[in-house]
């Protein structure tokens, strides 16, 4: 008899903790209801990688529809010049937050580095939400059902 | 340090600076273009380049000695009425010296090939372009060191995207400057083929469009989809060369205001007004003195050089047209194989009361232009007029007229094959056919030239 209680009290406590952390992972924005996640990486220096993340994510959104689809651009060591305030793709950035809800992420370690380097933090887009770790943030989308793509 | 302002378009610039803008442009006109790389979304080393093969063929006659003038022959060699040549062979890097800070950008370019850069100082290569553009002043964008001087569309453009083969008379002889060499030069008279002496009397590179300076600019985005751009800059008036040869300063003033259309890069879909002025002065040594011994004296004096023109160029696919008016005063070139700038009875006296001395003389002229992308194909049809008046209002004048029809076919966007053939007339309208200056002008006739085109990038 005791051990059937235990056995009640653990699944209850399992579902309650499952619930309160799968909330606190839901970051501002996620479309809890979508049908196809994504979480786009951009870590390279090249530019042309720049371009091409922001073609894909909106090349998501085009062929599902905003509503089904949910991405997530994160970004960390040199790709983080893509959330920089003065990058020349802001306009793309403000398009695809404004009108698909694409998401971008700042990778705080990453911050933490170029501060150092140059002398001041990097003045940071304020669409992106900056999280203490880039690869974090990519494991904790990934275990939550989002496809990492590194274009 | 001396210089002369011009205020012909200060006000014009005045204007485009205090208007209200909404937001710095990305990438738009030559100046960004070519002066800038984009805010955080430039590597640090991007190599470019490009290389130009050629082949032209002149059916110019001689004169009635069976001699012949530059005009007539295909340069920079200026041997042979037809020849093969790789006229620009350019490497260039160029971007952000730190990734981390978009606002310091640097461009470096060399040229390899065979033309007025490298052939006058028999180089196998030069520099061109070296300078750093600083972003840190929001609305003034610096630029220092060697780069493209804001000017006339023809020279400003790049050249590796330029729609005809040969430039118009009026940029070659009147824009694209040759220095006066360091001492008198006597002129070289019409050779027969192949020609005994160097044609080309100057000892220096063409200027290329080109000079060493420092330059404020800035291109704003306003309402509408309109652009406004202004440059200002100052340089030593000395073309390629690094230094200065004397302490005179060029002013350099431009303002556009462009309505874009779509697109971007330099062949996106705008129409483009503008206007520019370009201010300064040379010291040569024209007159070719000697001592009662008959030994030369250097006596060098000082010439103003001014240009200015304005257009307009639109282009809005399939269609593009284009047109300018320019006009100069003082150190008119007469010909590559004239580096004293005089011709005639002129020659070695600037001051002569007969004129026909480039030196103190006044040119002008104009071009139109226009292209056809025929639709679903590779093709681009194009046509070109231009009149160039030298030695404007002097009894030595002379008129050049050219009708240019040419071909592009575009392999891809970086790779084409243009064809143009050239139908030139030339005359010094004060004289009869065959006299004076008619002797030479009369045999310029029509030129053949295929050129191919390929740009590489990283």
């Amino acid at each position: 008899m005791k051990h059937r209680y235990l056995s009640i009290s653990s699944i209850i406590f399992a579902a309650v903790l499952t619930l309160f952390t799968s909330t606190n992972a839901l970051a501002e924005g996620e479309k809890e209801f979508a049908e196809h996640k994504f979480v786009l990486q951009i870590s390279d220096m090249d530019a042309s990688k720049q371009t091409l993340v922001l073609n894909v994510a909106a090349n998501i959104m085009k062929h599902y529809g905003p509503d089904k689809a949910d991405v997530e651009i994160v970004a960390f060591g040199p790709g983080l010049r893509l959330m920089f305030e003065e990058n020349a793709n802001s306009n793309r950035i403000d398009g695809l937050v404004n009108n698909s809800g694409v998401r971008f992420a700042a990778c705080g370690n990453t911050i933490a580095k170029m501060t150092k380097t140059l002398g001041h933090p990097p003045a940071i887009n304020s669409h992106a939400t900056v999280v203490p770790g880039g690869i974090i943030r990519i494991k904790d989308l990934a275990d939550q059902g989002y496809l990492l793509v590194r274009p | 340090m001396k210089y002369s302002l011009s205020t012909r378009f200060g006000g014009l610039i005045i204007c485009a600076v205090s208007l209200s803008f909404t937001n710095i442009a990305s990438a738009a006109d030559w100046l960004t273009l070519q002066g800038t790389e984009p805010a955080g979304a430039a590597n640090p080393v991007n190599i470019w380049g490009f290389v130009q093969a050629q082949y032209q063929d002149d059916n110019s006659d001689s004169n009635a000695a069976d001699q012949y003038v530059p005009a007539k022959l295909i340069g920079p060699d200026l041997d042979s009425q037809s020849q093969f040549n790789v006229n620009r062979a350019r490497l260039g890097v160029r971007g952000v010296a730190m990734p981390l800070d978009s606002q310091i950008n640097y461009f470096l370019l060399a040229e390899f090939g065979n033309n007025g850069i490298t052939d006058p100082e028999n180089s196998s290569a030069k520099l061109t372009d070296a300078s750093i553009t600083f972003n840190h002043v929001k609305g003034a964008r610096v630029r220092v060191g060697l780069f493209k001087t804001p000017g006339a569309e023809e020279g400003l453009q790049a050249i590796h995207v330029f729609d005809y083969i040969n430039f118009t008379n009026v940029t070659n002889q009147m824009l694209l400057e040759r220095f006066p060499n360091r001492r008198y030069t006597p002129n070289v008279g019409p050779q027969t083929i192949t020609p005994e002496n160097d044609f080309n009397g100057f000892e220096e590179s063409v200027g290329a469009f080109r000079d060493v300076g420092v330059q404020v600019f800035n291109t704003f985005k306003l309402n509408n989809g309109w652009e406004a751009s202004y440059a200002a800059m100052l340089g030593n008036g000395n073309g390629l060369n690094f230094g200065d040869n004397d302490d005179n300063k060029e002013l350099y003033l431009y303002v556009a205001g462009e309505k874009v259309f779509s697109g971007k890069g330099p062949r996106r879909n705008s129409l483009k007004l503008f206007a520019w002025s370009q201010d300064g002065k040379r010291t040569a040594d024209f007159t070719g003195d000697t001592d009662i011994n008959g030994a030369p004296i250097h006596n060098p004096e000082e010439y103003d050089r001014e240009r200015r023109g304005a257009g307009f160029k639109y282009l809005n696919k399939p269609w593009r047209v284009t047109a300018e008016y320019m006009e100069g005063e003082g150190m008119i070139m007469q010909g590559v194989h004239n580096p004293s700038f005089g011709i005639g009875p002129c020659q070695g006296n600037p001051t002569s009361t007969a004129g026909c001395h480039g030196a103190k003389a006044e040119a002008k002229g104009y071009y139109v232009e226009a292209g056809y992308r025929i639709p679903s194909t590779n093709w681009e049809l194009d046509a070109r007029f231009d009149n160039y008046q030298r030695l404007d209002g002097d009894k030595f004048e002379a008129e050049y007229d050219k009708l240019t029809l040419g071909a592009q076919y575009f392999f891809n966007p970086r790779v084409r094959v243009a064809f143009n053939y050239e139908i030139s007339d030339a005359e010094a309208p004060n004289f009869d056919s065959g006299k004076g200056p008619n002797a030479n002008l009369d045999g310029i006739e029509n030129r053949f030239s295929v050129q191919i085109t390929a740009i590489f990038k990283q």
